[in-house]
């Protein structure tokens, strides 16, 4: 059974030969062809390639397109740096307050450079792949773009101080969000990852993820085509996930490692696809053995639960991360499976 | 929300205390400073700082650690700090003066981190306890700090790292700094993000300390300016 059989399978409540399992190895794909981390972001051919060797090297049962967020502020005109051991970074965002907002233009997604590369990136990724493994691609919700546009203190400060200046700018980019996220699901990709800023209980309290979030989410993904999953960023998501729950055309929730798989399956029920797993600092930086055993005992935690991914919490793994903690990964799933 | 106070009906301080603390929690920066400003006309803004705001923010560090730390509620404490400080400033005579100021010290990010929120915020909870700060910015060279540090007479330099990546540039810093021989004249300060959920990063990069939160900034600065003064004597 290949992964898009198991992913299919997965959806459709069909057995599957063993759990999937996938890492978010964007950048890693860099280091497996050694290529530079500045043609690597920008050069889709050469991500694409990347995104082979992961293939190649580890048998994830999904692969991911650019993650690498930096380029859409770098998108509306940021200044972007790209480091030698991290995805591009932005230096300086194209404004500094919610006042320039009305003078900004929104980027085309067909012709601005950065948006185009990861477009390109995956289209490229799923021609070669699509049959035999799923692809997903990550974007960010309209309430979590203005920070990537006019740096985090500007947006919370508007957020925070000037309600209703944060609806108008949230509101003002759901079409670029619906265009450029059902662009990426067009263009194939299985689902679409949205990391939660401004949901997060680790960034805003519960009143303005209910008051100010989750109404324009809800209106922003009301308009897709296809699914996408709601990712926890870095804090855990579970005290706000009664808030996300129902909102439309949420498949998935992937969670921290610090949340409770239970209690978001009993919170959420049996129908949205949970993701879990070791977090990316013990896959840097932990043994083989403790990585292993780590997912061993998720997987045992949701012996019970068909509907779950394995996958790393956190964000994109280190450059750095040792491959044989990553092969543990895998090794766990196959040995756990092969064990029941 | 009426919050005039007066000497013969104010309610404890203990109260008003609560109050703010309640008010900075809900994001209430107008709320909390109409509070603040209510008790500044009636006991100045000496006994404002002193006897509200920090104890209040002490509060509010204590209660926003771990898994209930939300960023939105420790901006919004940092801002009202901010406001309260910049009305003490332009208020001719609101602070008494007698109590020298603290520092200098140098704050920045080092080369590659672009994230100023949380040493803008640190920097705000500093110069409330009277520290007198160079902030360098986003993306400073090792040289660039150790410079600015000599030239104005800093002890220290408090560095904000938001990735592992950037946390690993401190390094430099510190080679920089012994290679000099200036350490424990110079005392490092790191912190950030990344410090919070990784233990032993701090000593790992060779920071002399860091702090949990920016409410513990200003007890971090006061030990470490301590050290380097004990560790110059110790030379002489």
């Amino acid at each position: 059974m290949h992964s898009a059989m198991r992913f299919a399978n997965l959806l459709r409540d069909q057995p599957t030969d063993r759990r999937l399992f996938t890492l978010v190895l964007s950048l890693y794909g860099a280091r497996l062809t050694a290529c530079p981390l500045d043609q690597h972001y920008t050069d889709p051919l050469a991500y694409a390639r990347g995104q082979s060797a992961v293939r190649e090297t580890f048998q994830p049962d999904v692969l991911f397109a650019p993650v690498a967020v930096a380029l859409i502020g770098a998108a509306f005109g940021g200044r972007l740096r790209y480091l030698t051991s991290n995805a591009p970074t932005l230096a300086q965002p194209a404004i500094e307050s919610a006042g320039e907002w009305q003078d900004l233009n929104i980027p085309d997604p067909e012709r601005q450079p950065h948006l185009v590369f990861v477009r390109e990136a995956l289209r490229r990724m799923v021609a070669e792949h699509r049959d035999q493994v799923p692809v997903a691609a990550l974007f960010l919700t309209p309430v979590d773009i203005p920070m990537l546009v006019m740096g985090m203190d500007a947006w919370m400060d508007t957020v925070l101080f000037d309600r209703p200046a944060a609806q108008r700018i949230a509101r003002s980019l759901i079409p670029f969000f619906v265009t450029m996220t059902n662009g990426y699901l067009d263009d194939g990709a299985a689902y679409v990852i949205l990391p939660c800023a401004f949901a997060s209980p680790g960034i805003v309290p519960r009143t303005i993820a209910e008051q100010f979030s989750r109404p324009i989410m809800a209106e922003a993904l009301a308009q897709l085509r296809g699914p996408v999953a709601l990712h926890h960023l870095d804090p855990p998501l579970l005290p706000h996930l009664d808030l996300l729950a129902d909102l439309p055309a949420v498949g998935g929730f992937s969670l921290a490692s610090a949340d409770s798989l239970s209690q978001a399956r009993s919170l959420l029920g049996r129908q949205p696809i949970l993701l879990g797993g070791p977090e990316v600092r013990l896959l840097r930086q932990g043994t083989s053995g403790e990585v292993e055993a780590t997912c061993r005992a998720v997987l045992e935690d949701r012996r019970d639960d068909p509907r779950f991914i394995l996958c790393n919490s956190g964000a994109d793994l280190w450059l750095d991360t040792p491959p044989e903690n990553i092969h543990a990964v895998r090794r766990a799933v196959e040995s756990w499976a092969s064990e029941r | 929300m009426s919050l005039e106070l007066c000497n013969e009906t104010a309610p404890a301080l203990a109260q008003v205390r609560q109050s703010l603390v309640s008010l900075i929690k809900q994001a209430d920066r107008a709320g909390a400073n109409a509070l603040l400003n209510s008790w500044a006309a009636h006991h100045g803004y000496e006994q404002v700082f002193k006897e509200l705001l920090e104890p209040a923010l002490i509060g509010i560090g204590e209660s926003i650690t771990g898994e209930k730390h939300t960023l939105a509620q420790a901006y919004v404490a940092a801002k009202v700090a901010e406001d309260m400080l910049t009305r003490a400033v332009n208020q001719p005579g609101a602070i008494d003066h007698d109590e020298p100021a603290k520092g200098p010290v140098v704050l920045g990010n080092p080369e590659g981190d672009f994230h100023a929120l949380g040493r803008r915020m640190v920097a705000t909870m500093l110069r409330s306890k009277g520290w007198l700060i160079h902030d360098l910015g986003n993306d400073v060279p090792a040289e660039e700090f150790i410079g600015q540090a000599l030239a104005t007479g800093a002890r220290i330099i408090g560095v904000s790292a938001m990735t592992m990546t950037t946390a690993q540039g401190i390094r430099a810093l510190r080679q920089e700094i012994d290679a000099r021989g200036l350490r424990g004249r110079i005392q490092l300060a790191v912190g950030g993000a990344v410090f919070l959920v990784m233990p032993g990063l701090a000593e790992d990069v060779g920071g002399d300390g860091t702090a949990s939160s920016m409410f513990a900034a200003p007890a971090l600065f006061d030990r470490l300016w301590q050290a380097s003064l004990q560790a110059e004597l110790s030379h002489a």
